[in-house]
């Protein structure tokens, strides 16, 4: 699948911005030139040799705190995406084996989350349980994971009911290999989609949430958290916005891209099926840099 | 010889028109019916969980009222005075009547009624709101209109790649973008704040614009790709090709058969797109320094004060399951298939 994913020009450009994404999460703590939480006497410099992007109403350096903000920033919307994943796949799963109850109360569970006014629901919810980046990043997985349960209910759905996983049941296959060779490759590319979307709806509410001040206090520098402090100088310095509002947007635009390049690939069920076997083989001669740029 | 058939043909046609009548008041309690079918258990689950957050939260009054070294008797004291020494489900039967009645309690830090200072805030909001939706939904519709209609030109391309742009762009970016352009350098509209319509039209709705332009970024986005996925798809159908070969006109293909069963998703999406609406204007009100609903929330959860947020997420809830009936209620009137009861 992620052969298939970079031979689609857009997948690669996906891939490649979430890989210098990925990058500056890794490395941008260490590249960073300067403390990020020191202040000087310039406040408010534009851009120049000792600050390339200038500095901040207390004199600090703006690329080291961009480069310093991208870790918590990535790292945060990665672990919305991964809690959206688990607390949405299994009982999507599960709601079509474990009976109609189950079914029911997680169906109305689920219509209540996409009811709710989620950006309204993380800010109170997170306030009021304590002001942590990880209770943060728990409960807006929890608040975006109908996703995943809709879409993995929906492929189980089909999967389930298809009359070639009962041919190779009454065949003899062992439940195992029937869900490896048919099930899989249903499932996994619906969900791999949802995770790449996830992680862009993620980024955005946890710079929106960072923005507002909420899961990270605030001389700790994150990308939302620059906007925020930018806002008050905007006639000072106009263009201060413009790196982290570039960087979320790039970021968020590659997920949605990567997501629909995998929608792309894995279109019918005949290619769902060689994208299954590349899957496979791929998994056997897998580079690093690939899935690294794939999963993030 | 018209002229003696008609007197018995008029009752049969008001006949008809009464029957039609019946059909159509049925199809629209059927609707309503539906749609409470959903919203009911939503109401009610997202209500619990809404009471269950004090708990989870273990803040108390306490705290807010006494500061943080007061003794366990003044603690326990406070806490009987909010009612909070009784066991949960007695707590919540309490509140859940209250709510009924349209009373949310009072704020752990201030002691004001929470329903007013909600109402105070939800005007500023509503306008908003309002705004961008009438804004996103017009700037999306034509949008996607067009785009369907030019499909696979270049105003395609255009439009989905300006569509794509907008689609990336959060609320809080928008919204500095637009304070930059329309305000710093432009002088066009101000900055922030909040002037009730009742102080003229025309300085409310110059402080309601950029705000509202934030929020409706995210709608236009959605509902012109809605459209123009589902124009595309419908102009595919059967009955399009049957109409073309009938030589109606395109104007009447469009709008008689293409727009109205296209415009469903659209639709729909609005109604899932609402309780975004509201949750973004958290970030609006905070870059426009409006002193609305999403901000209060904002300040109270910050503060600590568990009823007034409660409060808050309560009326939420209720906004967007009174926009999704209403939606509901419209997609069944206006698209054919829900007609059919399909």
């Amino acid at each position: 699948m992620v052969r298939r994913v970079l031979s689609l020009p857009t997948g690669r450009i996906a891939v490649a911005i979430l890989t210098v994404i990925a990058l500056l999460a890794v490395l941008g703590p260490l590249l960073a030139p300067r403390d990020p939480l020191a202040t000087s006497a310039h406040t408010l410099a534009p851009g120049s040799g000792a600050h390339p992007l200038g500095t901040d109403y207390l004199g600090r350096d703006v690329l080291s705190r961009l480069l310093d903000g991208s870790r918590v920033s990535v790292l945060a919307s990665l672990e919305v995406a991964l809690t959206a994943l688990v607390v949405g796949v299994v009982p999507g799963i599960l709601s079509v084996y474990l009976g109609r109850v189950f079914e029911w109360v997680t169906l109305r569970v689920v219509d209540t989350l996409v009811a709710l006014p989620f950006l309204l629901f993380a800010v109170a919810v997170i306030a009021l349980l304590g002001n942590g980046i990880t209770q943060a990043m728990l409960v807006t997985g929890v608040l975006v994971s109908p996703l995943f349960y809709r879409v993995s209910r929906a492929a189980t759905l089909t999967v389930a009911r298809s009359q070639y996983v009962e041919a190779a049941l009454i065949a003899g296959a062992s439940v195992g290999w029937a869900v490896r060779r048919h099930v899989w490759g249903k499932v996994l590319p619906p969900i791999a989609v949802a995770l790449a979307q996830t992680v862009g709806v993620g980024f955005v509410i946890v710079s929106s949430l960072t923005f507002l001040g909420i899961g990270v206090q605030p001389p700790k520098p994150t990308w939302g958290g620059l906007l925020a402090s930018d806002l008050g100088y905007l006639s000072y310095q106009p263009w201060a916005p413009l790196a982290p509002a570039l960087l979320i947007m790039a970021t968020v635009w590659a997920s949605n891209l990567l997501a629909d390049a995998i929608r792309d690939v894995s279109g019918e069920a005949g290619r769902a099926l060689v994208a299954h076997r590349k899957v496979r083989a791929g998994r056997r001669g897998r580079t690093e840099p690939a899935p690294a740029g794939g999963t993030s | 010889m018209t002229t003696t058939l008609a007197p018995p043909g008029a009752p049969a046609r008001r006949r008809v028109a009464a029957a039609r009548a019946r059909h159509a008041l049925g199809r629209f309690l059927a609707a309503l019916a539906r749609s409470a079918a959903i919203f009911v258990p939503v109401f009610l689950v997202a209500t619990f969980v809404t009471f269950a957050l004090r708990s989870l939260s273990g803040l108390s009054p306490a705290r807010i009222q006494l500061g943080e070294d007061a003794t366990p008797e003044a603690i326990h004291r406070v806490e009987a005075q909010w009612g909070l020494d009784r066991p949960f489900l007695v707590q919540y039967g309490h509140w859940f009547g209250d709510l009924l009645h349209g009373n949310l309690g009072a704020s752990w830090s201030s002691g004001a009624d929470i329903s007013t200072l909600i109402g105070l805030g939800l005007g500023v909001s509503l306008s908003v709101a309002s705004l961008a939706l009438v804004v996103g939904v017009a700037a999306g519709f034509v949008l996607g209109t067009a785009a369907a209609l030019r499909h696979t030109t270049w105003v395609d391309r255009a439009i989905t790649g300006f569509v794509t742009l907008i689609s990336v762009m959060p609320a809080f970016v928008v919204g500095i973008v637009l304070v930059e352009v329309f305000a710093v350098a432009l002088h066009l509209f101000p900055s922030g704040g909040y002037v009730p319509v009742a102080q003229g039209f025309t300085p409310w709705l110059e402080h309601i614009t950029l705000p509202a332009l934030a929020l409706s970024f995210d709608v236009v986005a959605d509902v012109a790709r809605q459209l123009r996925a589902s124009l595309v798809a419908a102009y595919r159908e059967n009955y399009v090709t049957g109409a073309v070969v009938r030589g109606l006109s395109a104007r009447r293909i469009f709008f008689r058969h293409v727009l109205r069963n296209g415009l469903g998703p659209a639709l729909a999406t609005l109604g899932l797109k609402f309780p975004a609406l509201v949750g973004a204007s958290v970030v609006t009100e905070w870059v426009f320094g409006l002193q609305g609903f999403g901000r209060f929330a904002n300040d109270s959860a910050q503060s600590g004060d568990v009823p007034a947020v409660q409060g808050v997420l309560v009326v939420s809830i209720l906004l967007v399951v009174v926009f999704n009936l209403v939606v509901n209620l419209v997609l069944a009137r206006v698209t054919p298939a829900a007609q059919r009861g399909v």
